[in-house]
């Protein structure tokens, strides 16, 4: 049905004009416009709260816009849910996870898809999960079709969703930020495969923060600044530097454009934590490493190295199956995250939307609640005092530039990034001697980038230890005094000094075979 | 507005910074909280207004519309003591089922609960001659137990709160039996027992009226400005996010199972002081309306969100909508029909809500 209607030349697939969205006191889109054509990748890029997603969930049909119109090819139409977008061939893979929990792996790429069926009846699940499994090897995806998606990482998962824009068959695929916490292997295997799409003819509109990605995946690239868009211009005209700038909105951009971290640069100080032979099947298998104060330790690996199953050991999540966890050099078993945090371990966690705040809560409610205790009004009354909570998170709204009308909105209410950075606020109010950071920057513009690397940088210099656990390799190598390599849950190699750069962490990550081509 | 953007792009212009000045005059570097506007169009307020105090809006109209239907009868000071002394009980329950609802677990084992509670009570005071003070203790004892067990079994070993709290139902009723032996028991009650839902001692008010206030006021002082509080309500927003920000999520589930089974023989034991007896059986009849004014109670004052407050105003508009339509003699099966919708409204409105905030 959709993938017949042939595309009239010069006419752009999709073509949005004038769209405007207004939440109470907030205006989340202003005026946007732009189009997209067959075949063209368009970069759709803008600061954390600019207006991105909601602009997508307009052309996904999850949200009416207020005024302007959307027009599939050249018709002006309405997109009432997104049933009917996905049946004018619009397919839209959305920033926050939304798989259907407990089902497998095909189930979800061919949600909402006719299923195969035998004598017309029955669903025919060995042809479902063979058509899934094409799919997934489109993408380089080495997963069991049959597998549960609540196993998979974050990266899995949204790799998952990416196959199920390509069982769609879409004319039209939509990315939001597909690539936050993949790591450059998948990355480049998407980028592969929208180019494929491309020249087949689909017409492929992409949202990141990972500018190099963005200039070196896309045709054209639209800005958007406070709900607006503010240019349109072709990728090959453009730098890294000249799009911060629009992005921003400012003309200097050198600080932001490459990863810097300001240190004191003092050496590292006494050992905080000493993991000795951590093993957790299937994931850790004897895993080694130390941690020292005013130390940034980074962790790289390929997705399903082990380096999330490795934070929540840490952090009292999952119980290891054998080895020790030895703090302050005193053995400690941490059966919850409760108790690691009585250890000062905190854990800033991948999975965002499950783990990271009560999205129907207030920024005020979800920063304060690992440190009630600390807000009471009177010293004896177990009675959390609003008043100071509010300055609390003011000052960190304040901090991390998290963009919201006041910290008593839900957290449910802001975009992607600001989300992460709720995360992060209550992390920062807890404190902690140990810090491990799970994709910090995941979903957090260049400006929010550079903040984070900051207080990276601030409280290693405090004397905290932080475990640094990123796919951003550039990012990892500037954060990183040190990084360890994690392959197939075995710490592989273990770079200092000069080692710790990019190369060499790919090197590593790959098993050195690669290393020719890295 | 669409200044600076370019629908066919110029070639070699990397000018963005000028284009998105132009466009946007400096706004603030970051965090400025671009276009700050009213509330958006298309909601009216009222809407809102409505259904932020929609039942307690809705108590007030059926009092008045009641007052006016049947004036010599319905306003007096005895109906509405009445209505407060009848809804007591069933008050206390329902607070007590809000905090499992807020920590997102449910309890189907209350109604048996109730009918153990009272009949436990009584059965130690009349078969066995327990001092009544004592006997209430007892009971209030084997809450506190049967609450352990069915958080224990949910929170700690796994146990479906579906089939857990329903075995735990049947199980409650058969050991009710086995104290009562399937009797109504109504020898030999002491009046001091008889009292805790008799006595008007202070103020000519009924101790269940008292009683009742007493919980919903401490419980809307522990959900709602305790720290404990706060993690029961976190707890039922994202449990996982509740663990990771370091809540104890399987010790607050097992304290929500103890409240609740507590307010369970409480009710329990003040309906069988209320009538000085007990019949077989007597609580199961408590549980459906327990969970109707707790969710009712939701889509009052914090859409969405099981209150306290909530669920009081909700007892009490079920309440007085039964009394009063009974005073217009309208037969029971309507009155089940009206309730069962007047229930299914109000959830809509608060969705309505929901979905505009
Ligand atoms: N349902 C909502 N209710 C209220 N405000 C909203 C809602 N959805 C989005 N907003 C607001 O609209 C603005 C734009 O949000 P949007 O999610 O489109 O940003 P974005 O460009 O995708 O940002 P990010 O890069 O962080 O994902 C934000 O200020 C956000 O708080
Ligand atoms: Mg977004």
């Amino acid at each position: 049905m959709s993938t017949a209607a042939a595309p009239r030349a010069g006419v752009p697939v999709i073509e949005v004009r004038g769209l405007r969205k207004t939440y109470p006191g907030v205006l989340a889109v202003d005026d946007a416009s732009f189009s997209v054509a067959p075949g063209e990748v368009l970069g759709l890029v803008g600061k954390n709260g600019a207006g991105k997603s909601t602009v997508i969930k307009m052309l996904a049909g999850l949200v009416t816009p207020d005024e302007g119109e959307i027009l599939v090819d050249g018709e002006p139409t309405v997109l009432a849910s997104s049933h009917a977008a996905s049946v004018l061939g619009i397919s839209v893979v959305h920033q926050e996870l939304a798989l259907v929990p407990r089902g497998s792996v095909a189930e979800n790429v061919f949600l909402g898809l006719p299923y195969p069926r035998r004598a017309g009846l029955f669903v025919d699940w060995s042809a479902l999960h063979r058509k899934a499994g094409a799919v997934l090897a489109r993408l380089g995806l080495e997963v069991d079709p049959r597998a549960s998606v609540d196993g998979l990482s974050v990266a899995q998962q949204r790799m998952v969703m990416i196959a199920r824009c390509l069982a769609w068959d879409a004319r039209v695929v939509v990315l939001d930020e597909p690539t936050a916490s993949l790591t450059d292997d998948e990355i480049s295997h998407l980028l592969e495969v929208l180019r494929q799409l491309a020249d087949a003819g689909v017409a492929i509109v992409y949202v990141s923060h990972r500018l190099e990605e963005v200039l070196g995946a896309t045709d054209r690239v639209v800005v958007m600044r406070d709900g607006s868009v503010v240019a349109d211009l072709v990728t090959a005209t453009l730098t890294k530097q000249t799009l911060v700038a629009g992005i921003t909105g400012e003309a200097k951009a050198d600080e932001s454009q490459t990863v810097h971290v300001d240190r004191a640069g003092r050496p590292p100080g006494a050992e905080l934590l000493r993991v000795t032979g951590l093993t957790r099947a299937p994931a850790l298998h004897g895993v080694d490493l130390t941690l020292r104060e005013g130390e940034v330790l980074g962790l790289a690996g390929l997705v399903g190295a082990g380096r999330t199953e490795l934070a929540r050991v840490l952090f009292g999540v999952d119980a290891p199956d054998s080895g020790t966890i030895t703090v302050r050099g005193k053995d400690v078993v941490l059966r919850s995250p409760r108790a690691a945090m009585k250890e000062r371990i905190a854990l800033l966690p991948e999975d965002r939307r499950h783990q990271g705040n009560d999205t129907a809560r207030s920024i005020r409610e979800n920063t304060s609640l690992p440190t009630l205790r600390r807000h009471r009004g009177v010293s004896w009354l177990p009675r959390p005092s609003a008043a100071r909570e509010r300055a609390v998170s003011e000052e960190m709204v304040g901090r991390l530039g998290i963009k919201a009308r006041d910290t008593e909105v839900a957290v449910g209410t802001l975009s992607g990034g600001n989300q992460q950075k709720v995360v992060l606020a209550k992390w920062l109010v807890h404190g902690a001697d140990v810090f491990v950071f799970d994709e910090p920057t995941a979903g957090i513009d260049v400006e929010g980038k550079a903040d984070v690397y900051g207080i990276v940088g601030e409280l290693a210099d405090q004397g905290k230890a932080v475990l640094f656990i990123s796919s951003d390799l550039p990012e990892l190598a500037a954060v990183s005094d040190r990084v360890v390599v994690l392959r197939e849950g075995r710490v592989v190699a273990e770079l200092t000094g000069s080692q710790v750069s990019e190369s060499q962490i790919l090197h590593h990550c790959y098993g050195g075979a690669d290393a020719a081509s890295a | 507005m669409a200044t600076g953007q370019t629908d066919a792009p110029a070639g070699g212009d990397p000018g963005l910074v000028g284009a998105g000045t132009a466009a946007r005059p400096a706004t603030g570097p970051k965090g400025a909280g671009g276009g700050v506007r009213p509330p958006g169009r298309g909601r009216p307020g009222w809407v809102q207004v409505v259904a932020r105090g929609g039942v307690l809006v809705a108590l007030l109209l059926v009092i008045v519309a009641f007052g006016i239907a049947r004036p010599d009868t319905f306003l007096t000071t005895n109906n509405l003591n009445a209505i407060l002394q009848q809804a007591a009980a069933p008050a206390i329950l329902a607070i007590g089922l809000t905090v499992p609802l807020a920590l997102g677990e449910f309890d189907l084992s209350i109604g048996a609960m109730v009918g153990l509670g009272g009949a436990s009570a009584l059965a130690l005071i009349t078969l066995h001659g327990v001092a009544w003070p004592v006997a209430v203790l007892l009971a209030l004892g084997i809450g506190l137990l049967v609450g352990l067990v069915n958080g224990v079994f949910i929170a700690y070993l796994g146990a479906s709160s579906f089939v857990q709290t329903l075995a735990m139902g049947v199980i409650l009723l058969g050991v009710e039996y086995l104290f009562t032996n399937q009797q109504t028991l109504f020898s030999g009650v002491p009046q001091g027992y008889k009292d805790l839902g008799q006595s008007d001692a202070i103020l000519g008010v009924n101790i269940q009226i008292w009683l009742a206030l007493l919980v919903a006021v401490l419980m809307y002082l522990f959900l709602e400005q305790t720290e404990t509080g706060r993690r029961i309500y976190a707890v039922g927003g994202n449990p996982d996010a509740a663990r990771f920000a370091g809540v104890s999520v399987k010790r607050l589930r097992v304290l929500g199972f103890v409240i609740v089974a507590v307010a369970a023989v409480i009710t329990g034991i003040l309906i069988t002081a209320q009538g000085g007896s007990s019949q077989p059986n007597a609580g199961v009849p408590f549980l459906l309306p327990a969970y109707a004014a707790a969710f009712l109670g939701s889509a009052t004052f914090r859409p969405g969100t099981f209150n306290v407050p909530g669920t009081v105003v909700a007892v009490l508009f079920l309440g007085v909508i039964q009394t009063g339509l009974q005073m217009l003699q309208i037969a029971t099966a309507w009155i089940n029909i009206i309730q069962g919708v007047v229930l299914i409204a109000a959830m809509l409105i608060s969705r309505l809500e929901r979905k505009h905030a």
